[in-house]
């Protein structure tokens, strides 16, 4: 295996510790051994000065017998080895080691040295001079000092006349000091100094080691590991980025990295599907229009013709009458694939629905479909584009028709419409369409949705793991979706997705619980505040909450045909797909989206296979003034072009239709986009 | 020699053109044809008539083409755009190269007259232009 990075730095700084405690022993080592063997010199020396002065009178009255015994017994105290007396011509005259005795040493001897060296004696020398170190015969060292004994007036005028004045050294007292104390002394300083540098060595080392794994090994693998899940096109992973070092930061850029091919790859995917929407829309506009002006010319010059002959006339209307639907539902796809406003006028909802009814009869006729209105009764028009609408219904009947041909009933089916006015509660219905950080980052996701609707996406940071969370866009429905889960009761802080600044409201306290909570500004609408503690629903938007419920057309589609799966349900307002083979183009649920979201409404489905589906579409009485739309994340064009994908609604699964958007949302629209043609 | 034309009628599509003769025939217009902007500009009728009904996505020289060369040689004449994919940015290039009126397909009878009579009226009531 090849050594890692820690493996490599820990021999490293494993080396480098040696190489300078080494030298940092060395030096004291050193400093210590020589303040040693100083201070065993200054007593050496002291030790000299004693005995000169000691038998100093016994040499001047030439007792010798007393200096021998003096000497013999100093030589005997623990610690010094042997004390000797030279004669000026090198001959032992007095030692503690009486064999030695006149015998005669050589000038060159180590005890000699000193001043010998130069051939001529040196007089007066330095204490450090006078000493030497050597090995004794058993190999233990000694400290030896000199005392030169140098001729004074009392020694030449003794009474033995031993000595003439013109002598200048008459002797040499030579001490010897066993080291062997001060040697066990720095031994074991040695290596008691060894010793606390294998240990500081060991300990570093083990700290790095501890360092290495905690601070570098484990976000490095946590990153490799996400790197490869991004290779492997997992474009939603995300590593922990709560380190402050250049890990966190290397780890806070891997996590904008892919959150920005995430929304690259989304929204090229998106801009694709549209491109190729617009690219087909085109070619079948134009291929189609052209035998349209054929008929729709022919058939309504004829119908004035047979003004006479009332069975024809009736015959010719309806050509004119398909002949003219057909043009719209090119317009329609032009409109879908433009992204083209609604042209709303008063319209009587009832009748459009009856119109479209109308117009699909046949196929429900052919297919043994049957087809019950249970209409609102007398309601305000809605402000809404006749066409479009009837387009949503004729697409939805056609839908539930070809769902019912697709069912394993012989007998066929039947759909029920119902349309009646609702009155729509903020909260379970009404969707954050902007919201943004106290420092204005736009924090909706396009890419991941509930039923369409675009996510509020932020950071969750709870026992030291950071997690991208998507919010349930609809206020007071928890659907919200975590990268991984966290445990329950636990609070947890939030954060801006891109700028991290922290989204507590601290002023607030969560309504259920009293957990502390976190919140988003909504442009107009005030802030959405939720509960941090997990677990905890609480959510408030008081807002939304003033404004109390909305006035919406609901129309509700029911079928009895084959259902719709989960993995369907993912799928189904996306352009293209179709559970119809070559039969359906795809676009049909496209465009019924497109269009009811363009109303500002919002359409969701519950189903169970096998026995049928109901589309409810609401469509707001309150239309939002144009003025007003200028407000928002500001990403209303990028919003525009992305695709629903119903995820949600699948993942609810339930009987109930989850909720529209309630009343004035933010909805911005591109304003260079003019209604659909002449 | 029969009857000058009143209406020069360009498009590939011999449907378009046959169902817009039918109903302007039937209003007493003479209509002349052509299948592409080249043998539009060659038509000798284009000289006399006093509208041109012209499709903008035409074979070969486009239909933007035929109309900037059209109102090059009789600017004061009536020319009404029409075309299969309408879109308000054509619309606004045909106008601005000197369409008189735009008219997306598919149209019906009454719909492509109004169009035609709010055309010709200025001209009838000023009887310009009318060469033998």
């Amino acid at each position: 295996m090849k050594p890692g990075i820690g493996t490599l730095a820990i021999f490293g700084v494993a080396a480098v510790t040696a190489v300078v405690i080494g030298v940092m022993s060395g030096i004291i080592l050193r400093a210590h051994q020589g303040a040693l063997i100083d201070q065993l010199k200054r007593s050496a020396d002291q030790l000299s000065e004693t005995i000169a002065s000691t038998t100093y009178h016994d040499m001047l009255e030439n007792r010798r017998d007393a200096v021998h015994r003096e000497i013999v017994t100093i030589g005997r105290q623990q610690g010094i080895e042997k004390v000797r007396l030279f004669n000026g011509v090198g001959t032992v005259m007095f030692s503690s080691d009486e064999a030695e005795i006149g015998r005669a040493l050589d000038k060159k001897g180590e005890a000699c040295y000193g001043c010998h060296a130069a051939g001529r004696p040196l007089e007066r020398l330095s204490m450090h001079a006078r000493a030497r170190i050597y090995r004794a015969a058993d190999g233990h060292r000694v400290l030896g000092m000199i005392r030169p004994i140098h001729n004074e007036q009392g020694c030449w005028l003794a009474d033995c006349h031993a000595h003439v004045r013109s002598e200048t050294v008459l002797g040499v007292l030579d001490v010897n000091l066993s080291l062997s104390a001060a040697d066990r002394q720095i031994a074991h300083d040695r290596r008691q100094l060894i010793l606390l540098a294998v240990l500081a060595i060991a300990a570093s080392s083990v700290l790095l080691w501890g360092l290495n794994r905690q601070l570098i090994l484990r976000p490095v693998a946590a990153l490799i590991a996400s790197t490869r899940r991004v290779a492997q096109g997992d474009l939603s992973t995300s590593v922990s980025a709560t380190a402050r070092h250049e890990l966190g930061d290397l780890a806070r850029a891997f996590n904008d990295m892919t959150r920005r091919l995430h929304e690259a790859q989304g929204q090229l995917a998106q801009a694709d599907k549209l491109a190729s929407v617009g690219r087909l829309a085109a070619g079948v506009a134009h291929e189609i229009n052209n035998p349209l002006t054929g008929v729709l010319t022919y058939a309504s010059f004829l119908e004035k013709r047979a003004a006479n002959d009332a069975e024809t006339r009736a015959d010719l209307g309806v050509i004119v009458r398909e002949t003219k639907r057909c043009r719209e539902i090119v317009r329609g796809l032009l409109d879908f694939a433009r992204q083209t406003p609604p042209r709303r006028q008063p319209t009587d909802l009832n009748e459009v629905v009856r119109r479209a009814a109308t117009i699909v009869t046949n196929q429900l006729a052919l297919a043994r479909v049957s087809i019950a209105l249970e209409l609102a009764g007398e309601s305000a028009p809605l402000p809404a584009d006749a066409n479009q609408i009837q387009q949503v219904m004729v697409n939805l009947l056609l839908n539930a028709a070809d769902a019912i041909a697709g069912s394993d009933a012989p007998a066929g089916g039947s759909i029920t419409v119902r349309t009646s006015p609702v009155a729509v509660p903020p909260r379970g219905n009404a969707a954050i369409r902007a919201a943004a950080c106290p420092k204005g980052c736009d924090l909706l996701d396009p890419n991941v949705r509930l039923a369409g609707v675009p996510t509020i996406r932020v950071l969750r940071r709870a026992a030291e793991r950071e997690v991208v969370v998507h919010l349930d866009p609809v206020y007071g429905r928890a659907n919200h979706r975590a990268a991984e889960p966290c445990e329950e009761g636990v609070i947890a802080s939030y954060l801006c997705f891109s700028c991290r600044t922290r989204l507590e409201l601290p002023e607030r306290r969560c309504a259920e619980c009293g957990a502390p909570v976190f919140g988003v500004q909504v442009a107009r609408l005030g802030q959405v505040d939720w509960c941090a503690r997990q677990g905890c629903q609480g959510t408030r938007w008081e807002a939304m909450d003033a404004l109390g419920p909305q006035p919406y057309a609901q129309i509700v589609v029911e079928d009895t045909g084959r259902g719709i799966t989960a993995e369907e349900m993912d799928r189904l307002f996306e352009p293209f797909f179709t559970t119809k083979g070559t039969r359906g183009t795809g676009l049909g649920l496209a465009v019924t989206w497109g269009i009811v979201e363009g109303h500002g409404g919002s359409i969701t489905v519950a189903s169970e296979p096998g026995k049928g589906s109901r589309f409810t579409v609401w469509l707001p009485y309150r239309v939002p003034e144009p003025a007003a739309d200028t407000g928002g994340g500001g990403t209303g064009a990028v919003r525009r072009v992305s695709m629903p994908d119903a995820r949600g609604t699948a993942a609810s699964g339930s009987a109930e239709p989850a909720s529209p958007r309630g009343a004035p949302e933010t909805r911005t629209r591109p304003a260079d986009e003019p209604g659909g043609q002449a | 020699m029969t009857r000058p034309f009143d209406v020069l009628v360009v498009d590939d599509e011999p449907v378009v053109t046959a169902a817009i003769r039918l109903v302007l025939g039937a209003e007493g217009l003479e209509v002349a044809m052509a299948p592409d902007a080249e043998s539009a500009l060659a038509h000798p009728a284009l000289a006399t008539c006093r509208l041109v009904i012209c499709d903008l996505m035409l074979p070969g020289q486009s239909g933007l083409e035929a109309l900037q060369e059209m109102r090059a040689r009789r600017p004061q004449l009536p020319i009404v755009m029409i075309t299969g994919y309408a879109t308000p940015a054509q619309e606004e290039l045909a106008l601005a190269a000197g369409a008189t009126a735009f008219l997306p397909k598919p149209f019906d009878d009454s719909e492509l007259l109004t169009l035609v009579r709010r055309a010709l009226a200025p001209t009838d009531a000023a009887g310009e232009e009318r060469t033998p």
